[in-house]
């Protein structure tokens, strides 16, 4: 072999390749880019969002990498304390009080984006529901009477004792699968709907007012039994093991209208979306912790192309008009007039220890 | 050396650091359950299209929950179901995330000519109540894994007990009926520390048995395998049923996007029907056309319980109360060569199962009420028999002192007459067997050296072979230790419809409780 050539052209390879690689490392240094890294922790529900490539390029045009990770909503402001975290975003605005008044800020987090809790079913359901006057077919979609609901729970009503009922014959009692109420927002904003209910559709203001509808919405949650931890838990039962696991599931809306944009059949003609009556919406907030943070809110809130894409995920929020164009074929509500008030976080979070002491 | 040589070493040297970069495939550990193992075959796969390769260490539940909770170092943890880890704080709060791979109902299997008779073919309103009384009247002998070793038997536990007690609602600890729960496991009559291996033990057994419980798996593929003179018929009971979903546990937090990776490409159509195929386990992703392998009736599944001491109770019941009691055969070799360590350990490992096993897989495996225990030390020949029974369900009582003293007192010295002391222990279950017949009798033979003394291994098979079928089938378990005869103990094993366990690999407490599943 001749060695004369072999070294010149080993050394020409090595100093192209070490000229390439500093020209890829200038290019992404901050000097020329100043992008920045953000992380935190958030709802599973909004994971996906997260981890479309279009939203990634989004924030990387605005200089912002995210890096995340999911907990139950309630559980966000005790795990911030592992790392030194950007920011936390949970799914409904006691959660975010909580981070608030956890860490003593003083600033408001940013309002992203809002999604009605709903209660994903079973055509067989729903019109046994609809038949045993439970829900109503209301312009394309049906209302969950939570009044009547609640009556149901509170007589212990099973499944196999509904009247016409010949679908589901099941000695369950008539239960909605929800998260654990001690670490998921989205348990708290069905307990906060079904305490305003409880109480005469007013909400609930004081302790005499709560201790008077504690014992029924205590069941709503006891008689479950082992629950998920994050509102993707329930949702993945309900699609996954189907109507005899999850007859009826609270689940944010967005978490439905998202799976059923996906078009790969997951969401299937018998599965049917329900819309309490009265509704109760939740708020997703971002408390930054950081400036970093606070740059990652405002630009989901601000940013035209992330707010369109947030659409694509189920979430509401001021492109309202793209909403209802994305889900044409879903018969989405635009609006829900007959809305709940979400107790002060104090009421809650008295409302969710009782609860929690029950459980144990 | 020139410069040009060095830099040419340089270029290898990165070029080296390169394929190790993009090239080489990444491991991670897996703390497993048995039932995964039929995975295995397709781990190539994984690793060929994921670049991950996944490495299973296998242990029980409850022992993997003793080892996450001791903060042993892993990857990911991978059991048939994680409900049971979610409620103890100290575990759960090692589990960074979880999600669903594949999903397989604990249900009963009973032959197709039983199920006929009692006009449970195609029958959609059977229920636990009425495997329950088939059971109380003797018509239905099935076999059920041990719970507090095995999530299939704890999984049907757990389901029965909240059926039998009626609520319709996750099952509270005052709500926890006995009385059914011991008439549905009077007809449990073969139990097992694995669920793979009750399937094979019913396959030994399936003359005198008429049916298990198990995954619907493990059932499909029984009756798949043409082992069975008669198939099996899968009772989905109306109550409702508990489902083994199989969720893949993310332990180690650094691995969270090797973890994605795997869990999207197990969840891909292609990977889930390779899944199914292979294990009969039914998908998670609904766009896998299942074809006709599962029934399509909706299966009602029951609220698992929330608390972590309802299932403690339950358990607890179900050894103390519910189960058939047990009379267990200690065969102890305290021969010269066991004298030091190897007595030290054997001490050990049978204290432990007095109650001095604080860790969790200790406390359920520990001696308990109504339990007989025989010790049957030998060297040369037998030395004293000594049989022992328990009351004190709180393991805390004068009786477990007794036992506790029996093992202090174990002396080594002599030779190794290991056929002389097996006989003697299937005498002693002879004599008790007529008074006693429900019992569940197993024996247990430790040895760790050669047979030197008395009958040899032949002439005790043919012994064996002479014996009533009743004490045929009371099996051995045998523990290779020390320098003892692996063709031999293996032989018994299969001899007995009885199982080898290999304390050369693992520590000899950890087999003592191991086989406490199957007694």
């Amino acid at each position: 072999m001749n060695r004369r050539w072999l070294g010149p052209l080993l050394s020409a390879l090595l100093i192209l390749g070490v000229g390439a690689a500093l020209v890829i490392s200038i290019r992404n240094s901050p000097i020329f880019n100043p992008k920045i890294l953000v992380s935190g922790l958030i709802g599973s529900e909004k994971e996906e969002f997260f981890r479309d490539e279009r939203v990634q390029r989004a924030l990387d045009r605005l200089g912002i990498q995210v890096r995340y990770e999911k907990v139950g909503s309630r559980e966000i402001s005790e795990k911030l304390r592992n790392e030194p975290y950007d920011f936390g975003f949970p799914a409904g605005v006691p959660a975010a009080e909580k981070i608030r008044q956890d860490w003593k800020l003083s600033t408001q987090g940013e309002d992203v984006f809002f999604t009605p809790m709903t209660v994903a079913t079973w055509q067989p359901i729903a019109d046994l529901l609809a038949t045993n006057g439970v829900a109503r077919l209301v312009e394309g979609h049906y209302h969950l009477e939570m009044a009547r609901f609640l009556e149901l729970v509170k007589e212990g009503k099973r499944w196999n004792q509904l009247e016409n009922n010949q679908v589901f014959d099941a000695n369950r009692s008539i239960l909605i699968n929800s998260t654990d109420i001690r670490r998921s927002n989205s348990a708290a904003m069905y307990l906060a709907l079904a305490s305003y209910v409880a109480n005469g559709a007013a909400v609930v203001q004081n302790r005499t007012q709560a201790d008077a509808l504690l014992p029924l919405v205590t069941e709503l949650f006891v008689k479950q039994g082992l629950t998920g931890y994050s509102s993707e838990e329930p949702f993945e039962d309900y699609l996954v093991m189907g109507m005899g696991k999850a007859p009826l599931v609270m689940i944010y809306e967005s978490q439905f209208l998202a799976e059923a944009a996906r078009t790969d059949g997951s969401i299937r003609p018998e599965m049917v979306l329900m819309y309490p009556d009265p509704a109760i919406y939740t708020k997703h907030v971002l408390v930054p912790l950081t400036e970093n943070g606070k740059r990652l809110g405002e630009a989901l809130a601000t940013d035209e192309e992330l707010r369109r894409l947030a659409v694509e995920y189920g979430f509401r929020n001021t492109e309202s008009a793209y909403f209802q164009e994305f889900f044409k074929s879903q018969e989405v509500p635009a609006d829900l007039l007959n809305v709940a008030d979400t107790p002060t976080f104090e009421m809650l979070e008295y409302m969710i220890q009782s609860i929690q002491s029950s459980m144990q | 050396m020139q410069p040009w040589r060095w830099l040419a070493l340089c270029l290898f040297a990165s070029a080296l650091a390169l394929s190790g970069c993009f090239g080489g495939e990444e491991k991670l550990t897996v703390l497993a359950g048995s039932e995964v193992r039929d995975l295995e075959p397709l781990l190539d796969r994984i690793a060929s299209d994921t670049g991950i390769r996944l490495e299973f260490e296998y242990v029980g539940t409850l022992e993997g929950a003793d080892r996450l909770m001791s903060g042993q170092i892993v990857d990911l943890a991978w059991f048939s179901h994680a409900k049971y880890l979610t409620l103890l704080t100290a575990v759960n709060n090692r589990i960074r995330a979880q999600e669903k791979i594949m999903l397989s109902p604990v249900v009963m299997g009973v032959k197709e000519s039983k199920a006929r008779a009692w006009g449970w073919i195609d029958a959609p309103d059977v229920t636990w109540r009425d495997i329950a009384d088939k059971a109380a009247a003797g018509e239905l002998r099935f076999a059920m894994t041990n719970p507090a070793s095995s999530n299939s038997g704890f999984s049907a536990l757990v389901g029965v007990a909240s059926a039998l007690a009626q609520t319709g609602d996750a099952l509270r600890v005052e709500e926890i009926n006995t009385e059914a729960l011991r008439r549905f496991f009077a007809g449990q009559v073969l139990t097992a520390g694995s669920s793979g291996w009750l399937a094979d033990a019913y396959v030994a057994n399936q003359d005198r048995i008429d049916g298990l419980i198990n995954y619907e798996s493990v059932l499909l593929q029984l009756n798949q395998d043409n082992q069975l003179a008669e198939k099996l018929y899968l009772i989905y009971p109306k109550e409702g049923i508990i489902t083994a979903d199989y969720p893949l546990l993310l332990i180690n937090p650094d691995k969270r996007e090797q973890y994605q990776k795997l869990v999207d490409y197990l969840r891909k159509p292609e990977m889930q029907r390779a899944i199914m195929e292979r294990t009969l386990r039914r998908p998670v992703n609904l766009q896998v056309e299942t074809g006709d392998r599962f029934p399509k009736q909706v299966l009602v599944e029951l609220p698992f319980p929330n608390d972590v001491q309802v299932l403690d109770r339950l358990i607890d019941g179900y050894l103390d109360q519910q189960r058939r009691p047990a009379h267990t055969v200690y065969v102890l070799d305290v021969s010269g060569s066991m004298d030091g360590n190897r007595l030290r350990d054997l001490r050990t490992a049978l204290l432990g199962l007095t109650g001095l096993d604080t860790s969790l897989t200790g406390q359920f495996a520990r001696f308990r009420s109504r339990e007989i225990i025989t010790m049957v030390p030998f060297s040369a020949d037998v030395e004293e028999v000594t049989n022992f029974t328990v009351d004190d369900p709180t393991g805390q009582g004068s009786d477990m002192g007794a036992i506790r003293q029996a093992i202090e007192d174990l002396t080594a010295g002599g030779g190794t007459a290991i056929y002389t002391a097996l006989r003697k222990a299937y005498e002693t279950v002879d004599a008790a067997y007529p008074t006693d017949p429900q019992r569940y009798y197993s024996i247990v033979l430790m040895s760790d050296g050669e047979n030197n003394e008395g009958p040899s291994y032949q002439e005790f098979a043919q012994w064996h072979r002479s014996l009533p079928p009743e004490l045929q089938n009371v099996p051995v378990f045998t523990i290779l230790f020390g320098d003892a005869n692996q063709g031999e103990m293996s032989g018994i094993a299969e001899l007995t419809g009885g199982r080898l366990f290999d304390a050369q690999k693992e520590p000899l407490s950890t087999i003592f409780k191991e086989i406490r599943g199957y007694q």
